[in-house]
């Protein structure tokens, strides 16, 4: 019994040579290498699943505090985990808390402009609706105001302001458009398009709106006249400048599933509002001619315009060099009044701006209606008759010089 | 005759010398056999548990008799600087140290705690010793192979 005690005395001398207890809790090699894992695992999940930047701010003091808390132990975790290292696990949670916190930034950004594009959808919206409402109230009122013309010119001069202020509004939102879309990139274009279902009204359905609302006031503008339509048809033209700049960038955008058919349905439509306002356009400009005296060619198109005056002012002039009567001086004057103080003066910029006339076209009509000048003035005959006047003095003079001569004696000569 | 006897022999004693000085004689001192951080691993059914990392695998069976216990969710399982592997398990009241054989694990040495049995054991790897700690109690042992 004695040698028993003896030897498990022995015994445990041996084997807890350096036993020792201790009331602080001890901590397992196992156990540190397992936590470190489970709160690295954790940690690069909540990185995964993070949306927010505030979020990923978070988890990144996290980070901090969990490289701290572990720095001490980094030898038994590179054992645990080897070949992986504590470093190269933070690093490459680190990274990926890098691109999570770029890919939330831009999330973020995106978010933020998709709320600012439905804000000013929202705006734009509501601005157009009122100006429809207004410009309805117009139009009936005009309807109505047919018997009393000082009314009816105060409504008109309304209702062209109101078109004014619609055309000034629509061109901000075109700027506005083009400043953003005209230089986005393909992948700022993808990353909308994922984003833009959540809009209500995005900018293509907007323009595809406004130009439906352009035609119906192209069809329904009954009461205006030909400066108007020259203004619609140069809005028309500055909207397909913009269309063109931007056009397949919107589709692409706002329709990436169809962006071609997306374009097509705006380009058919910008075809239609142009039909339209030139419909009106070419009645309302025969008419201003016609109204002042000046029979053009028919004419439905601006080439046909542009033709049909060079028509008339080149006739103009050959009749004005075969008669040269104060009747066609009366035509050039007439025309070139119209042509200098109206045409030109009033309409020419919108003209231009509309793709009716070229600077060069107007230019071309100026020369011939200068020669058309030379030719249809009057020549007078006063100059003839001087002339046959004077003649007929100096032949009586000489016819008397020579009566005189004959008339007088011999001189005598005294020797 | 006694002579060729002794010539016989002393011939056949060379022989033996010689043929023992050709075998394999290299050996590689101070090999560290030591696990950096213990293995804690699920026996399986029957009673089997395999450390995938540092490939051992074998039977626990023996072991859980000597406890007087039927089964253990996990054991725990490091190998010191010298290669001798030491196992233990929540509720044991002992360590197994066993030495690696061919295709077998023998005991070298059975080493009692102290006290009530392990609530929470775990082994820590230090330079010269294995470190015991029952992180329910605080206690820490140091333990060797010797």
């Amino acid at each position: 019994m004695k040698t028993l005690l003896k030897q498990r005395f022995s015994l445990l001398a041996v084997f807890l040579l350096f036993a020792s207890t201790s009331v602080v809790a001890q901590q397992s090699d196992y156990q540190i290498q397992q936590d470190f894992r489970a709160e690295l695992s954790e940690l690069t999940e909540r990185v995964e699943t993070a949306v927010t930047t505030e979020e990923l701010s978070e988890i990144e003091a996290e980070i901090d505090r969990l490289e701290g808390q572990y720095a001490e132990h980094t030898q038994i975790i590179n054992s645990a985990i080897y070949p992986d290292t504590f470093d190269g696990s933070l690093t490459r949670l680190r990274n990926a808390h890098t691109a999570a916190m770029d890919d939330a930034t831009i999330i973020e950004e995106l978010n933020e402009r998709i709320d600012d594009l439905t804000a000013e959808m929202d705006v734009f919206r509501n601005r157009m609706e009122e100006m429809n409402v207004e410009m309805s109230s117009l139009q009936d009122q005009l309807e109505r105001a047919e018997a009393n013309e000082t009314r009816q010119a105060a409504l008109l001069r309304q209702y062209r302001q109101n078109i004014d202020q619609r055309n000034e509004f629509v061109s901000e939102f075109l700027e506005e458009l083009l400043s953003k879309y005209q230089t986005m990139d393909r992948t700022t274009q993808q990353e909308i398009a994922e984003a833009a279902e959540r809009l209500d009204d995005n900018p293509l359905e907007m323009i595809q709106t406004i130009v439906i609302e352009y035609i119906d006031l192209a069809d329904q503008a009954t009461a205006l006249e030909t400066p108007d339509f020259v203004a619609m048809r140069a809005q028309h033209g500055y909207f397909v400048d913009i269309w063109e700049r931007i056009g397949e960038r919107l589709a692409n955008t706002f329709e990436p599933e169809s962006p071609v058919s997306a374009k097509e349905e705006v380009d058919d439509l910008l075809t239609a509002w142009l039909l339209s306002v030139d419909n009106q356009l070419w009645n309302a400009l025969d008419s201003a001619f016609s109204q002042n005296g000046i029979e053009l060619e028919p004419f439905a198109s601006a080439e046909d315009f542009n033709t049909a005056l060079n028509s008339f002012v080149d006739n103009a002039y050959e009749i004005s060099l075969e008669r040269n009567s104060e009747e066609d001086h009366e035509i050039y004057r007439n025309f070139s009044s119209f042509w200098n103080n109206t045409v030109k003066a009033s309409w020419g910029d919108l003209l231009v701006e509309g793709n009716v006339l070229s600077h060069t076209d107007i230019a071309a009509i100026d020369l011939k209606i200068a020669d058309w000048s030379d030719a249809s003035a009057p020549t007078s005959n006063l100059m003839f008759i001087l002339l046959l006047i004077s003649i007929a003095i100096i032949i009586g003079l000489v016819i008397l010089l020579i009566t005189k001569t004959r008339k007088a004696p011999p001189k005598k000569i005294d020797k | 005759m006694l002579k060729q006897a002794t010539i016989t022999l002393s011939l056949c004693v060379a022989l033996l010398f010689g043929a023992a000085a050709c075998g394999p004689s290299l050996v590689i001192q101070n090999v560290d056999y030591s696990q950096p951080i213990e293995s804690v691993l699920t026996p399986d059914g029957d009673a089997m548990v395999h450390d995938q990392r540092f490939a051992i695998k074998f039977s626990i069976s023996s072991i859980l008799e000597e406890e007087g216990v039927s089964s253990v969710d996990e054991i725990r399982l490091i190998r010191n600087r010298a290669g001798y592997y030491f196992v233990t398990a929540e509720g044991f009241s002992n360590v197994y140290v066993f030495e690696a054989d061919e295709s077998e694990l023998k005991l070298a040495k059975k080493i009692e705690i102290s006290g009530d049995s392990l609530g929470q054991p775990a082994f820590n790897q230090r330079d010269t010793y294995i470190e015991l700690v029952d992180r329910a109690t605080g206690q820490t042992y140091n333990l060797d192979h010797n």
